[in-house]
């Protein structure tokens, strides 16, 4: 076996040299093909040389070239040579900086997407979060309730269910949230808790029709009544009130919610829940929303959420 | 011999319907013991088995107020106690290790039977006050010493309302008169509180004195530069003031 390669290698080289006439076009033809691939790489790679160097060199280049075909005497199409590789520079150099631009442009958005996406998901992944507390606390009301009344077990637990649907993230339907939704959600939790917190909590909600269309982020309003009533009126022993308002102020969406339980600690860890809010404003409106919290001079405390007006599409 | 008469128990929860499936499966597991008080809070709770002296008393963990930990450590002693939680990680798994019982919400009847079956042979005894466990649960539960907790917002004025700013949205704070300016990429606020005390509340990590009047977020900085007159001056991002660093604090911008 070994032996016979190098006699097939010596037979194919004697086949190439003896050719017959019959392939010889086919020869020529092949290596004409392969010129022209030659060609053609180069003209391009001149074609990409002359987009890529600066008009200094270009000029610098062409001025040594006619010293060259002046000395050797032909400087005629030297000349040629440098006019036409000057109007390329001018076309091939503006083709080449747009498509430079617009590589450019798209990874910048790529990478902002990708960070706004991971960002996105990390915060979904936070707000997901159903505090144990809560869902055990609230399937042990209903439990309580099943025994003794229970058509308003039924109610809990189907308010309970509209709560989950709103916090999994997977769940949320729509990808411009409105602020009607956002209220109709809260009010599931509302609900929950009126029920489990009987007088210690009394809920108020003052937004006018016209603005439940609004646009208005997911999960945030809902981690400000969850706030209000954990941090506020829970910790105090005779409750308080919930209140969320909304108004329009020069452009500007204001959805507030007050609580007049035990107020704001300064040293208090931020809480994820309001640096959550944050974080997802900056993301979401690049600057042009904000989470204001502000003392009552009742005492409790009032955090707004200040969002750019918008109607969301029907 | 034992007394003769019914034992009894006090029930705090501060929700009614927590406290009426308590008292429906103790009824169900323990006919004879007799529920002589609701509380809705720590207080109350202490209040009534000082008042009442019940045999049992079942503390919800969470409860404004005090919570069911600190009115154990309240009561130290003068009854015996059941706590009773929804989700408390922390608190389990140190009950499990300890003398103390507890349920879980929502009660079930087989774990209700078992908790009273203790509670009949624990009251052949006084009760135990746990003074060691209470104190390690109380910790835990974030009642007691805590490592050093720093300003996370600052409480200020801001036109007519009072604004809690968060620390991360300030840029500098800087003396001025008789009050101390918030600078935030938006607005300035005054606030009362002097440099002096201020730096003491504030994360060592999140802000840095640079001058006796001045106190700068680190990540807000954008560049230290030199005056004419060669001394080192701060530039913060979102801002157009440059905070001179006095030479007591050249040393924090040193070159690497």
């Amino acid at each position: 076996m070994n032996t016979d390669q190098p006699g097939a290698a010596t037979d194919k080289a004697a086949d190439r040299v003896t050719g017959g006439p019959a392939t010889q076009p086919m020869g020529i033809r092949q290596a004409l093909r392969e010129i022209r691939k030659g060609i053609v790489v180069m003209w391009w790679s001149f074609f990409d040389w002359l987009a890529a160097i600066s008009w200094k060199a270009l000029l610098l280049v062409s001025f040594l070239s006619l010293l060259l075909a002046g000395i050797l005497r032909h400087p005629t199409p030297v000349f040629f040579l440098i006019i036409v590789s000057i109007i390329i520079k001018v076309i091939a150099g503006g083709k080449r900086r747009a498509e430079r631009i617009a590589t450019e442009a798209t990874k910048r958005a790529e990478t902002e997407q990708l960070g706004r996406t991971v960002l996105e998901a990390r915060m979904e992944a936070l707000q997901a979060q159903i505090e144990p507390h809560f869902l055990f606390n609230t399937l042990a009301s209903i439990d309580q309730l099943i025994q003794t009344d229970p058509p308003r077990a039924s109610r809990m637990q189907q308010s309970l269910i509209r709560y989950l649907r709103s916090a999994m993230p997977q769940m949320r339907e729509s990808r411009r949230p409105s602020l009607g939704q956002q209220l109709d959600l809260c009010g599931a939790f509302l609900e929950i808790m009126a029920v489990r917190m009987e007088g210690r909590l009394q809920p108020v909600v003052r937004v006018p029709e016209g603005l439940r269309s609004a646009v208005f982020p997911s999960m945030m309003l809902q981690t400000l009544v969850e706030n209000a009533i954990k941090h506020g009126l829970e910790a105090k022993p005779e409750g308080g009130r919930l209140e969320i308002g909304a108004e329009v102020v020069d452009g500007q969406l204001l959805v507030h919610v007050i609580d007049t339980g035990v107020g704001f600690m300064p040293k208090a860890e931020g809480g994820v829940g309001l640096a959550n809010v944050r974080e997802r404003l900056k993301v979401l409106y690049n600057g042009r929303a904000e989470l204001i919290i502000t003392v009552p001079p009742a005492g409790g405390t009032c955090a707004t959420i200040k969002v750019p007006y918008e109607i969301a599409p029907a | 011999m034992h007394p003769v008469s019914a034992p009894t128990a006090v029930v705090a929860d501060d929700e009614r319907l927590m406290r009426e499936q308590i008292i429906a499966s103790l009824k169900e597991a323990w006919p004879e013991l007799l529920v002589v008080a609701e509380a809705s809070n720590g207080h109350e709770a202490v209040a009534m088995v000082q008042d009442l002296e019940p045999d049992i008393v079942f503390l919800d963990i969470s409860m404004p107020g005090l919570n069911g930990i600190q009115a154990a450590q309240a009561l130290a002693g003068r009854a015996h106690v059941v706590f009773v939680t929804a989700h408390d990680q922390y608190a389990i798994s140190a009950f499990e290790h300890g003398a103390v019982d507890y349920l879980l919400k929502p009660a079930e009847a087989a774990r209700v039977a078992l908790t009273c079956q203790r509670l009949r042979e624990r009251l052949k005894q006084a009760p135990d006050p746990m003074n060691d466990l209470l104190a390690q649960l109380s910790q835990r539960l974030g009642g007691g010493v805590k490592p050093r907790e720093y300003m996370r917002w600052v409480q200020a004025s801001v036109g007519a309302n009072i604004r809690m700013i968060p620390t991360s949205d300030i840029l500098f704070f800087r003396a001025e008169d008789k009050y101390t300016r918030v600078q935030t990429q938006g607005f300035e606020a005054l606030i009362r509180k002097p440099i002096k005390e201020l730096i003491d509340e504030l994360d060592p990590n999140e802000f840095w004195q640079i001058h006796r009047a001045t106190v700068v977020r680190v990540d807000a900085v954008e560049q230290v530069s030199r005056n004419f007159r060669g001394k080192q001056v701060v530039h913060v991002k979102g801002s157009t003031e440059k905070l001179e660093v006095s030479r007591t604090f050249n040393h924090l911008f040193k070159q690497m």
